[in-house]
């Protein structure tokens, strides 16, 4: 039985993602052509046998909730234990980042009652696969109180503690002024021992659309690919019933990332297609991210764009982003070829 | 128990001979098919989407996939608290070990598994064949007509009509005769093996048909002709749509490249009605900058650096590069060497082609290659000799 109790903070807010996360909670933007970003931190929980896992949502939660449901993609659908969704009573003052003791107060009675004796806290758009099991052991052989995730010595906001030392953090909060566990591991001044676990394989911190863009891009390269997606660390998402994907006779697809229930046409290149997404004759998908459902209709030129979900493109549309730049075109959005006189 | 309007009896005992190495693990619902189903997602697809949600699945070869497969029936929404799926295999009693003799035995032997339901109509499926039908609306069918018995048919080509079932009808679709494999057939109405009767009626000669020791306990062979010899009235449900069974290596293959057609006859695309499966949960399919892919279609976790031209890809298949695939079928979890040709061929389950080995009918030929490891291992001697 695991000794720890996964927390996913999924309430603190990236600004730099407002695009994507106008109508759905950051945890939940699509990623990697059939995945959202949470299904990373869970299926990391799940695969290093953490039974017991709490989520923090703030509003707007809904995409989130309808994702998740009772938790059966992630096996966490249990008599025991399993899967637990705490919205919060009120919406803390403070924008924090991960691990709000304001928030997490306001269920002080659910870590109380939990049988685990370690948390792992962890943001909800940390794109790694990670073996928490051994981030445990370093921590309990460093007789650390507090251990952060790091990688490059850069934090993956994902923190180890006590139960009981989360239990009085929170209660000592008014005194000791600490509004999160990402300020007690980043504030000097304290007689906490913290610590780090260092993750050598890959791992992205997504808090903006530049890095949302890039990583989405790092999955076309094999090596990257194979690590966040080993067989014997699968990521779990939400299953669809979607058949595979077809290809026409004029088709031309290379060095991309294609989800299942498509229809292609034309020519996609290096670009992450995801499920359901329709692409038409003689239309040019290039260094793009589209997303579920969208559609692109004919002689369409795309170029460094990110299609957010059930996004038309009619018929003869050009659109340029460029590689710092990328364009983005929100949920639902309607593209018409511009009429000229 | 809360009774219910209509259950269905889903027949998956099929050994299915004809596929030699496909099925000598599994029984026949449970082949591959389409690049990401098994044989009888498509029956308990349609049963979910037709409102049927009380299906009994009766097995006996080689169960251990199927059973696996099916578990508590989550990915076709059958696990129910009232009802769902139920796997029935044949068990022992005081008086011995009873295996399923005939389709109409193995439904006499789960008579207990019908009269918890004690249902107004049971229908009877095969999980063998490949189609999108909607039951209700035979049902709906059935009521109207008052019959004892509705039976399931579809149009052959008069030319292949010796080879199936054929119901010899009157204009009113009324069925005067049944006619097993007949060689010079009066009709072209062949038997789907899809029956809706009135339980009680059901019930009845069931157990006329179990003492007779003459019978084979078959639906067609003695069943229908029993229910016809007692003048009671049978009904012919004419299908318009896809229909194919999937018996033998060819038309496995066949009904896969029927698929790929521009408009094929059976749309998996279609949002209204999803075929159900057990999902593998694979990451996307990769495409690389050498990949060329035409006419096909590729399921989850494929990793393709090949060229793969009118063709049907499974989950997690690794396609090599330089190799080349052409009207071949993959099942899942196989890899295709580098520069290995493939043509007109199925791939079963996990087989790994060599690099460099080419696998292709004689010139002229309409054979469809089924690999095997056998023939994997004498090509390769061939290459080295």
């Amino acid at each position: 039985m695991s000794r720890l109790l996964g927390v996913i903070d999924a309430a603190t807010s990236v600004k730099g993602l407002q695009d994507l996360s106008l109508n759905r909670s950051v945890a939940s933007i699509p990623f990697a052509g059939r995945y959202r970003f949470i299904d990373f931190i869970l299926s990391n929980m799940v695969n290093s046998g953490v039974e017991s896992v709490a989520i923090f949502p703030r509003h707007q939660y809904r995409s989130l909730m309808d994702h998740i449901g009772s938790g059966k993609n992630w096996d966490l659908d249990r008599k025991r234990d399993g899967l637990f969704f705490f919205p919060p009573y009120f919406e803390p003052n403070e924008n924090s980042n991960v691990g709000s003791f304001d928030r997490l107060e306001q269920h002080l009675d659910f870590f109380e009652r939990s049988h685990q004796d370690y948390i792992l806290i962890a943001n909800s758009y940390t794109i790694a696969s990670i073996d928490l099991n051994e981030a445990l052991a370093e921590h309990l052989i460093q007789d650390n109180d507090i251990t952060e995730i790091t990688t490059s010595s850069r934090s993956l906001e994902m923190y180890i503690l006590k139960k009981s030392l989360l239990i009085e953090l929170i209660q000592n909060r008014k005194n000791s002024q600490f509004i999160s566990i990402s300020d007690v591991a980043t504030q000097p001044l304290h007689h906490y021992k913290i610590g780090g676990y260092e993750h050598h394989g890959y791992a992205a911190v997504m808090d903006s659309i530049d890095a949302y863009f890039k990583h989405s891009m790092d999955l076309l390269d094999h090596s990257i690919w194979s690590q966040l997606f080993s067989t014997d660390r699968p990521v779990f998402t939400k299953v669809k019933d979607e058949p595979p994907t077809r290809y026409s006779a004029e088709s031309v697809v290379t060095n991309s990332m294609v989800a299942n229930g498509g229809i292609i046409h034309g020519r996609v290149d290096s670009s992450i297609v995801s499920r359901a997404v329709k692409i038409g004759n003689h239309s040019v998908v290039k260094n793009c991210i589209v997303m579920q459902k969208s559609q692109i209709g004919e002689n369409c030129h795309l170029e460094y764009v990110i299609l957010d979900k059930d996004v038309r493109i009619q018929d003869g549309v050009t659109l340029k982003g460029t590689s710092d730049k990328p364009l983005v075109l929100r949920k639902g959005a309607v593209r018409e070829m511009a009429v000229s006189k | 128990m809360v009774k219910k309007k209509c259950v269905a009896m889903l027949l998956a005992g099929g050994q299915g001979s004809r596929l030699h190495s496909l099925t000598t693990n599994i029984a026949k619902p449970a082949v591959p098919f389409g690049g990401k189903y098994r044989i009888i997602d498509f029956t308990l697809s349609n049963c979910t989407n037709s409102g049927i949600d009380t299906v009994g699945v009766l097995t006996q070869y080689q169960p251990l996939v199927l059973n696996t497969y099916i578990g508590i029936g989550s990915a076709w929404d059958l696990d129910r608290r009232n009802g769902g799926v139920t796997v029935l295999p044949p068990y022992t009693e005081s008086t011995g070990v009873k295996w399923y003799t005939g389709t109409a035995n193995a439904i006499y032997q789960n008579m207990n598994y019908l009269e918890q339901y004690n249902p107004e109509y049971v229908l009877i499926l095969s999980g063998d064949h490949i189609y999108k039908m909607d039951y209700s609306k035979m049902l709906d069918y059935h009521i109207q007509n008052e019959a004892d018995a509705t039976i399931s048919v579809v149009e052959v080509p008069w030319d292949e009509a010796s080879r199936f079932g054929i119901m010899n009808t009157n204009s009113e679709l009324e069925i005067l005769e049944f006619d097993e494999k007949p060689k010079n057939p009066k009709n072209n109405l062949a038997s789907m093996g899809i029956y809706i009767f009135n339980w009680s009626q059901l019930k009845k000669y069931l157990d006329v048909d179990n003492i007779n020791t003459e019978s084979t306990h078959d639906f067609g062979k003695d069943l229908i002709p029993l229910f016809l010899k007692e003048n009671k009235r049978l009904i012919a449900y004419p299908f318009q749509g896809y229909w194919k069974d999937v018996g033998t290596v060819k038309s496995l293959w066949e009904a896969n490249m029927d698929l790929l057609e521009d408009n094929p006859g059976l749309n998996l695309f279609d949002h209204s009605w999803r075929i159900y499966s057990r999902n593998p949960n694979q990451p996307p399919q990769y495409l690389s900058v050498q990949a060329v892919v035409k006419e096909s279609l590729i399921n989850e976790g494929c990793y393709i650096e090949g060229t793969v031209h009118h063709s049907v890809i499974f989950q997690g298949v690794e396609i090599k590069e330089g190799a080349s695939l052409h009207q071949a079928v993959v099942l899942p979890d196989a890899v295709i060497g580098k520069n290995a040709t493939v043509e007109r061929a199925i791939i079963p389950e996990g087989i790994i082609i060599p690099d460099g080995i080419t696998i292709k009918p004689e010139e002229g030929s309409d054979e469809i290659i089924l690999v095997t490891n056998e023939m994997i291992e004498q090509l390769r001697k061939d290459v080295t000799a």
